[in-house]
């Protein structure tokens, strides 16, 4: 499943003993490299410089002590007893200009658009593998490719529902996509709570600096899902399933249900019989129309998937299949997230819609090409390395950071199985200020926007910003010192001059 | 219509936190009183702790060491911390259906509780700590009065806290009452004083029998008062009226079993008299009432939660 808590890239940072400049210097979101303070940032500089540094720390103490008592929480098991901890978050907001956001609601408009096409298409007439755009093995023997989903019919052609796309800017200041997550994203309560607590802290720049409300995403994503089976139920019963309060993002869980107003269920509250869902209710079965799932698809179904999963619930799948429920996300959306296949996310772009990407693609070299191995076993000192089919961080080999014989495992893995690895630069995230240890500094941050799609498709103007908060790190893993905090996206005519 | 899963966590919630708000209220008396080093005292101390379920005679004679283990010792399943913790569990697993106000309320408790000088903060001032769990508790009943809607899902926490309540103190009246065991009657003045502040009744009773400690009219006032919140009769008449609330939004009328029982309960409660119990024999009356409280229980969960799925298919 795809999480915030897992495990991201490493770094290749600047090292204090390289001379002169180094490789690269990362973009910061608040100042330029001369030093200055760039204008959608004025205001917040403005209201920092009159904070005392005491002042800061109380209110980031204040902030914590609320995600705590809200119980937006995950549990760390230890020996002994488990306890709770939060996600760290940082009070001072990350700020995005109107004009850029514009591209960037644009390109993941467009971008989702071409995946879901892309995904209807292979579990239908496979036009473009016939056509040879991308390479056929690659999709059919990915293991997130799942037969049982070809010409299954998904309404509005709508199989990635809920997307969550990772985004970095780059050091020219453009955003890329580094990732797309199209299974089961997290991380959307703590965009939405990170929001309720900047207001609390910064309410006066908040308001002056014309912040595009989030507000709206729980009744947006309820329409999403409505819309999902709209054509045959007047007024559908949608439920959120989950895989349980030992889930780390159980707390999403149940905090979207009740914004959505829907039932929280779990596999064991779920009866299928004659081809339809029910839930066990007090007063008997009632009927569940569409289903928000945040069970990975291998585990919905026992029958149709992994038979020892008890997250799910018997014959759904027939059910989805028979047209009496619909699952969303669809299951087997993850095969357009394959790191494999993201490499050809550009081409697909310009397959369906004839268009340009409008947000660029991290380059990426498919082992598989034999071309392109050679040139990933020569560099594999300065490469990033990730194996095709994991993720969470598993399986991967950060170039800079690594041994020689770490390196010459990875260069036999690779000899052995190259179809199953990719391989990428190692990437400069962009800065922003953070508050560390009474002081303000930069660290690295990426961006996780999400998408939603049923009738239409709409992008959310807001996005968890995730933070490494070690510096020099760029893992923004929360087992690692990664954190999170609100991101302000401001009207067009705001925070911008000519 | 709510999720059985969601009806029964409900419930327990509401048995686990009359549970640990009852056992604060017992430490609590149990350490004020043995403040004291009398006879009367030591009473008082068996008394809590026999109500408890544990009559170990050497305990009471270390209640700080008892207090304690109750309070916080995490491998009880019967502890104060236990009883927290499950009532928060349970909290969590539906909480979709709790307002935030409600959820703050317990939680804080429960983070209090995990503390980890949390010992250390029971040792400096323990009547302290006890007090303020109680105190925290009445503001998370407060909380949920004020801000969740009270329909079925109150019934169902309702039904638990009166359920769990009316079997708690008729424990501790069966203690002091019961007649069996070869037990002195009680007639201390001191230690029946504590029996009322056990069951939270000391000023309310005093108000209507005035300051005159009589063992009779404390069974009665706490079996059978018609106003006094924690008497048995109390709770009945509440459980009753939560149950008709459910099987009302349910659909269910005269068709499941738990209302009768628990109409039969409530009357049984309404009409009884003190000579009727004093013929029957407190233990007795006693038994039977915590009989059918079980027994509304187990229909309870028959009707709503554990129901078999071949009724209730579509037909």
């Amino acid at each position: 499943m795809d999480s915030i808590v897992s495990v991201k890239r490493d770094e290749a940072g600047p090292k204090a003993d390289l001379p002169a400049i180094p490789p690269a210097i990362p973009y910061d979101e608040m100042l330029t490299p001369k030093g200055a303070v760039r204008p959608h940032y004025e205001a917040l500089q403005a209201r920092l410089s009159t904070l005392s540094p005491d002042e800061l720390a109380e209110r980031q103490k204040t902030q914590e002590r609320f995600f705590l008592l809200q119980g937006i929480t995950f549990t760390v098991y230890g020996a002994e007893s488990s306890t709770e901890r939060i996600i760290p978050t940082d009070i001072l907001p990350r700020i995005i200009p109107g004009s850029e956001w514009a591209t960037i609601e644009k390109g993941l408009t467009q971008r989702l658009q071409a995946l879901n096409m892309f995904l209807a298409d292979i579990y239908s007439e496979q036009q473009i593998l016939m056509d040879g755009v991308v390479p056929r093995e690659l999709v059919l023997q990915a293991p997130s490719y799942r037969r049982e989903m070809q010409n299954l019919y998904v309404p509005h052609k709508a199989y990635a529902n809920v997307c969550g796309s990772d985004l970095i800017r780059q050091e020219n200041g453009a955003f890329a996509v580094l990732e797309d997550n199209l299974r089961v994203p997290s991380g959307v309560s703590y965009m939405l709570a990170n929001r309720e607590a900047s207001k609390r802290v910064f309410p006066g720049t908040f308001r002056g600096a014309g912040v595009r409300s989030i507000d709206r995403y729980p009744d947006l994503l309820l329409a999403t899902l409505k819309s999902m089976a709209s054509d045959w139920r007047a007024d559908p019963q949608v439920v959120v399933l989950t895989p349980g309060v030992y889930n780390s993002a159980y707390y999403e869980h149940a905090y979207l249900a009740r914004l959505m107003g829907v039932p929280l269920v779990e596999g064991r509250d779920i009866v299928v019989h004659d081809n339809m869902v029910y839930m066990r209710t007090t007063t008997g079965l009632r009927r569940i129309d569409v289903i928000y799932r945040r069970v990975d698809d291998d585990f919905i179904d026992p029958l149709t998937f992994r038979r020892d999963s008890s997250l799910g619930a018997a014959g759904l799948f027939n059910a989805y299949r028979a047209g009496n429920v619909v699952i969303c996300n669809a299951p087997g959306t993850g095969v357009a997230d394959d790191k494999a296949v993201y490499a050809y996310v550009p081409e697909i772009i310009r397959y369906y819609l004839g268009e340009d990407a409008i947000l660029p693609n991290i380059e990426t070299y498919l082992c598989r090409e034999a071309a392109q191995l050679s040139h990933v076993l020569a560099n594999l000192d300065k490469l990033v390395v990730k194996a095709v089919g994991a993720s969470g961080g598993y399986g991967m080999l950060v170039g800079p950071h690594s041994t020689k014989a770490q390196r010459a495992e990875f260069a036999e893995a690779l000899k052995a199985d190259p179809a199953n690895y990719i391989a990428q630069p190692t990437i400069q995230l962009s800065t922003a200020p953070c508050l560390v240890d009474h002081a303000v500094e930069p660290r690295h941050v990426d961006l996780r926007p999400f998408i939603l799609s049923g009738e239409k498709i709409v992008v959310t103007p807001g996005a968890l910003t995730r933070v490494a908060l070690k510096k020099g790190s760029l893992v923004v893993n929360s087992s690692q010192g990664g954190g999170s905090k609100d991101t302000w996206v401001l009207s067009e005519s705001k925070g911008e001059r000519g | 219509m709510m999720l059985a899963r969601v009806a029964d966590s409900l419930y327990w919630i509401g048995r686990y936190v009359e549970r640990a708000e009852h056992m604060c209220r017992l430490s609590d008396v149990m350490l004020n009183a043995t403040l004291d080093r009398s006879e009367a005292a030591t009473t008082v101390a068996r008394i809590a702790l026999s109500a408890v379920g544990d009559p170990d005679a050497a305990k009471a004679e270390r209640p700080y060491d008892a207090a304690l283990a109750l309070a916080l010792d995490r491998e009880d399943g019967g502890s104060i911390y236990s009883s927290v913790a499950r009532a928060r569990e349970n909290a969590r697993q539906v909480r979709d259906q709790i307002t935030t106000e409600t959820w703050e309320r317990l939680n804080l408790i429960y983070l209090r509780m995990n503390d980890p000088d949390v010992a250390a903060s029971f040792a400096e001032g323990s009547q302290q700590f006890l007090h303020d769990t109680i105190a925290d508790l009445h503001l998370f009943k407060g909380a949920g009065d004020a801000t969740m809607s009270h329909g079925e899902g109150w019934s169902f926490l309702l039904l638990g806290v009166y359920l769990e309540r009316a079997q708690l103190i008729g424990a501790l009246l069966e203690v002091v009452f019961g007649e069996g065991r070869r037990r002195r009657p009680i007639s201390d003045h001191f230690a029946l004083t504590n029996v009322l502040r056990m069951g939270c009744a000391l000023e309310p009773y005093l108000r209507v029998y005035t300051a005159e400690m009589q063992p009779r009219f404390i069974l009665q006032f706490l079996t059978l008062d018609e106003d006094f919140p924690r008497s048995i009769r109390f709770c009945t008449d509440q459980i009753e009226q939560h149950l008709s609330a459910i099987i009302r939004h349910a659909g269910l009328a005269g068709r499941v079993g738990p209302d009768r029982l628990a109409g039969r309960l409530r009357a049984r409660l309404q009409y009884a008299d003190m000579t009727d119990l004093e013929n029957e024999g407190a233990s007795a009356f006693l038994k039977t009432v915590l009989d059918e409280c079980s027994a509304i229980h187990r229909s309870l969960y028959d009707a709503f939660v554990a129901y078999p799925l071949e009724d209730r298919l579509p037909a």
